[in-house]
């Protein structure tokens, strides 16, 4: 791995191998946010609570116990998890815009927790976090979660998932325990969540507050969304978009942002149910079967 | 029909991932062009966050260059700015640091004002031995990165405690609140600073309150002030923020000295203030326009008659930045980071328009003297009067 | 104290309650958050700005000027960024659009005026009166008095009128009202600039009465007023003034009795524990779910 890892440094510029590594974060986070919002159903506006939750525990883990890598990673998804799982709970009850505004709500208030937070460094925020996240490890992560989601969404749990976004009074009449699945596409969304800012923290080498705010929540759902809801290589190409687009644009220097709102109404337009709405992984894999998911139109 | 939709996207996604990549392989492969001039990178926001305090920076950094290449450049050769905006956000600072070393190959960057940026830039400098300069970063733990890392600053720690005494002692304020803007790292990591130097100084805390940056209602906090009747506040934070508390305070009558630290200098604090911080507001800090060095008023007058502004603490301290740099690669006869900065790091008593400076052994600077600074009548900034640093033992 | 306090926290909600009611008048309709709607409340405290900076006029010139830019500048973004998606697409994907439209404005806005804080000139006279324990400055009074005129206006215009019939139609059903005979498409343009003007008369008195106003302001007041829209129960109107002036309250008695520090999580737990109370919000009707 660390000869695959010397390689890699090699070859790519280490400019372009930094927004690389982003990029992987980045499908890692929009793939969990895509179990929760994108096949699940529930809006998610607070994903960025999660990011913060995995980034600042896996930091502390690191700094302050001086844990092993892999164990911080983990710490960071799990806390995040857990945390999803108290969110979810709520989701149980609340639906639409008022499950989104919990979600915002959750990660405002983490936000000002980690604000307060004496040994999380307040405002100032934690550095010297060691740089571990490597680009073959972000890679082999990014493909095993994917692997992981494809396989999930293709078994039995997924397409229950699919059913509840659906509609989910007819998915509970066939027989689907809606409050199971509904928590646990939180808790699987908030791991990935975590796990995507464990990675991040250790890539960073510095984390505040402010990276984790409510814009980041969106910038997050947009990349589900612009690629398509539910849609595992959308989310790939969102995520893709979104981290590649801002850089390419540097080249109009200060008429950049412009440009960029720009280009996300032109794509709206042009593709209202994001870039690969209709199209799952396997329809790509095997090209004969026929589509099976529609877009989410409730 | 729907497949050749599938694929067609799919094809998109490659293109799109090739696009991204071979800029990265053209940088890398083609012969980079003999350096004909010195390249310099600007670090700090021109939107967004934090953009009031990175764009004179860079009105400063490019009139610092404009000048040394009037002169005739460095070592025979022109300067060069490359000026990318970070728009205050840790992502775009560390993609844009990574590209001034590895794709543009600078000699030095130069910012970011904010600490917390310019810590993750100064990492990245440091792996790929590039000289950052900061001009502005005042919390702790930015040249402890390594020696690749300079910061051209007023140290709070230095400063803050000199302040606090002249409050205690001279003026005889000694009951103090303080307010701290929570979401600004300026501001949490100099709120400490203030409080031990209170304790020390035999004052007393009698209210803790805290606000947000970009924040717009204070009259909740200015309400319980007015209740808790300090003699004077410490506000930690920017001026934005110190204007609109001095402005709700004049609204609700109470009538209040505000002190900070050199954040509050911006011309935007008289601008935003108007009559509510006349006289009312005083600051420190290691730069100020009014009674000028001859240095100093040399480079007001220049900018005035680029700009049409009046420059503040920013842009002093981007153009020392640069003009600093360019002295040591003239002293070592480099542009290459790893041999100029060890002459960087020698620098003593550096008259710059932002004050004196000298570098100590750990690199720290140390500006001396610390001015006390307020808004009078039509003035911005006005000199209240000249303290000492208490500075460590050389 | 409390009473002061008390007044600080209304007049803070009512300049939520002006934003909030655009939210909800939009998602009564579209069934879209409109999340353009902050940048609208920007670009009308910049207009405002701008036309008592140029021509020196009085607050309420001012904040008529604004009203009517952002009357058509709501009716353009609507056209723009959200019209070619109706009917298409998942409820979502117009929240990129707005997004796009959001960051296009604020941009364009920092491109034109500059990133940093402005102040209005002194129109109205911001010196304040003792009033037994409280201090009053008369913008407080304008504020209070002009969201409630507005607000009182709104309920006219959508109770009495037959724009408001409509959209009360619209609300329930846009496909039947279609098939009624109602312009769904104008209906939807009337209720964007209405909304619209509200959010530009919320602007210009919040730039007026906390002399700021600034590019990229309206990310956290446009956060606020959908927070305040959906406590109040999102699509109900006067859900959306109560949600307003309890969530301005809320804030400020978190600052006042509970910690300044906390503020944003004060006034969003509490949120959160209300809606797991009541999932509807305040004022929402509870809709029965059919398959």
């Amino acid at each position: 791995m660390r000869q695959l890892e010397q390689w890699i440094t090699g070859i790519i510029d280490p400019y372009y191998l930094r927004i690389i590594i982003l990029l992987g974060i980045n499908i890692i986070m929009a793939m969990g946010l895509n179990i929760t919002t994108g096949v699940t159903g529930q809006l998610s506006m607070g994903h960025a609570g999660f990011m913060s939750l995995g980034a600042y525990t896996s930091a502390i883990v690191t700094l302050k116990l001086g844990a092993p890598f892999w164990a911080a990673l983990l710490a960071g998804a799990a806390v995040a998890a857990f945390f999803g799982f108290i969110i979810g709970l709520p989701a149980l009850r609340l639906e639409g815009d008022y499950l989104a505004i919990v979600t915002i709500g959750f990660a405002e208030i983490v936000r000002v927790f980690f604000l307060n937070f004496e040994p999380g460094g307040k405002a100032v925020g934690l550095s010297g976090i060691p740089q571990q996240t490597s680009f073959t490890l972000v890679m082999i992560t990014t493909i095993v979660v994917i692997f992981f989601t494809q396989r999930l969404l293709s078994s039995r749990i997924g397409k229950a998932m699919y059913a509840i976004r659906e509609n989910e009074i007819a998915a509970e009449a066939c027989g689907i325990n809606t409050t199971h699945l509904k928590v646990l596409s939180f808790v699987l969304g908030a791991f990935l969540g975590g796990l995507g800012g464990a990675l991040y923290a250790h890539y960073m080498y510095y984390i505040s507050p402010q990276d984790f705010d409510f814009m980041r929540s969106i910038e997050i759902l947009n990349m589900v969304v612009l690629g398509g809801l539910g849609s595992i290589p959308g989310a790939i190409l969102g995520a893709t978009i979104l981290t590649i687009l801002p850089e390419m644009l540097r080249v109009v220097a200060e008429y950049r942002m412009l440009f960029y709102g720009a280009l996300l109404v032109i794509l709206m337009i042009f593709r209202p149910n994001g870039l690969l709405g209709n199209i799952r992984l396997y329809d790509l894999l095997k090209p004969k079967r026929e589509r099976e998911v529609k877009p989410c139109q409730s | 029909m729907k497949r050749k939709t599938a694929r067609n996207w799919a094809l998109v996604l490659c293109l799109i991932m090739l696009v991204a990549l071979v800029p990265g392989c053209n940088d890398t492969k083609a012969p980079a062009p003999a350096a004909e001039t010195i390249k310099l990178g600007f670090l700090g926001a021109k939107t967004v966050n934090n953009a009031n305090y990175g764009i004179p920076g860079e009105k400063g950094m490019k009139m610092a260059i404009e000048e040394v290449n009037a002169k005739g450049g460095v070592l025979g050769k022109k300067l060069e700015g490359i000026y990318e905006d970070n728009k205050g956000d840790s992502r775009e600072i560390a993609n844009i640091a990574t590209k001034y070393a590895t794709v543009d190959k600078v000699s030095a960057m130069i910012g970011d004002p904010a600490t917390g940026l310019t810590k993750i830039a100064a990492d990245i400098a440091q792996k790929n031995q590039v000289v950052i300069f900061s001009a502005g970063a005042t919390g702790t733990g930015v040249v402890e990165i390594g020696d690749f890392v300079f910061r051209n600053t007023l140290l709070d720690k230095f400063a803050a405690p000199s302040v606090v005494d002249w409050m205690i002692n001279t003026k005889g304020w000694k009951n103090i609140a303080i307010i701290t803007s929570m979401n600004n790292g300026y501001s949490t990591a100099l709120t400490p600073v203030f409080k031990t130097a209170i304790e020390e100084k035999g004052g007393k805390i009698v209210l803790e309150e805290s606000i947000n940056d970009k924040e717009t209602d204070f009259t909740a906090q200015v309400t319980k002030l007015k209740q808790a009747n300090p003699q004077v506040l410490v506000f930690t934070g920017y001026y934005t923020e110190a204007a609109l508390i001095m402005l709700e305070a004049q609204k609700q009558g109470l009538d209040i000295v505000m002190v900070g630290g050199d954040g509050l200098y911006g011309e935007d604090l008289k601008k935003l203030g108007g009559t509510a911080v006349e006289e009312k507001v005083i600051f420190y800090a290691g730069f100020s326009a009014d009674q000028p060095s001859p240095e100093t008023d040399a480079f007001i007058k220049a900018y005035r008659a680029k700009y049409n502004e009046d420059p503040d603490m920013f842009s002093a301290q981007y153009y020392d930045a640069v003009m600093i740099i360019a002295k040591a690669m003239e002293a070592a006869n480099s542009s290459d980071p790893k041999v100029f900065k060890t002459e960087l790091a020698k620098l003593k008593d550096y008259p710059g328009v932002s004050g004196n400076t000298t570098f100590l052994p750990d690199r720290e600077p140390l500006k001396s003297p610390v001015f006390l600074l307020t808004v009078k009548g039509d003035k911005f900034p006005a000199l209240l009067e000249k303290v000492p640093t208490s500075a460590p033992q050389q | 104290m409390l009473w002061q306090q008390l007044l600080n926290g209304l007049t803070l909600g009512s300049t939520y309650a002006l934003i909030a009611l655009g939210y909800t008048m939009v998602y009564g309709i579209v069934q879209l958050i409109n999340f353009a709607h902050g940048e609208i409340y920007m670009v009308g405290a910049f207009v405002g700005l701008f036309l008592v900076i140029t021509w020196d006029v009085n607050l309420g010139i001012a904040m008529v000027g604004a009203m009517a830019v952002c009357m058509v500048l709501g009716v353009l973004v609507e056209r723009i960024a959200y019209r070619p998606l109706r009917g298409k697409s998942s409820r979502l994907s117009p929240l990129i659009s707005a997004l796009g439209a959001s960051i296009f404005l604020s941009t364009l806005m920092a491109l034109i005026a500059g990133v940093n804080t402005r102040r209005y000139p002194a129109v109205v006279d911001l010196s304040s009166y003792s009033l037994g324990p409280i201090q009053v400055s008369s913008m407080q009074v304008v504020i209070l008095l002009v969201s409630a005129g507005l607000m009182i206006g709104l309920q006219f215009l959508v109770r009495r009128t037959r724009i408001g019939k409509a959209m009360r139609a619209c609300s329930q059903d846009l496909d039947a009202a279609a098939l009624m005979g109602i312009n769904v498409n104008r209906v939807i343009s009337y209720t964007f600039a209405i909304g619209s003007a509200l959010a530009a008369a919320g602007g210009v008195m919040v730039g007026v009465y906390y002399n700021a106003v600034w590019p990229y302001m309206g990310t956290m007041a446009g956060l606020k007023a959908f927070a305040a829209a959906v406590l109040g129960g999102i699509g109900s109107i006067p859900g959306a003034m109560l949600g307003g002036l309890t969530l301005g309250i809320m804030e400020i008695m978190g600052v006042a009795y509970i910690s300044s520090s906390f503020k944003d999580a004060i006034a969003f737990g509490i949120l959160i524990l209300v809606l797991i109370l009541r999932p509807q919000g305040i004022l929402g009707e509870k809709k029965n779910k059919k398959v």
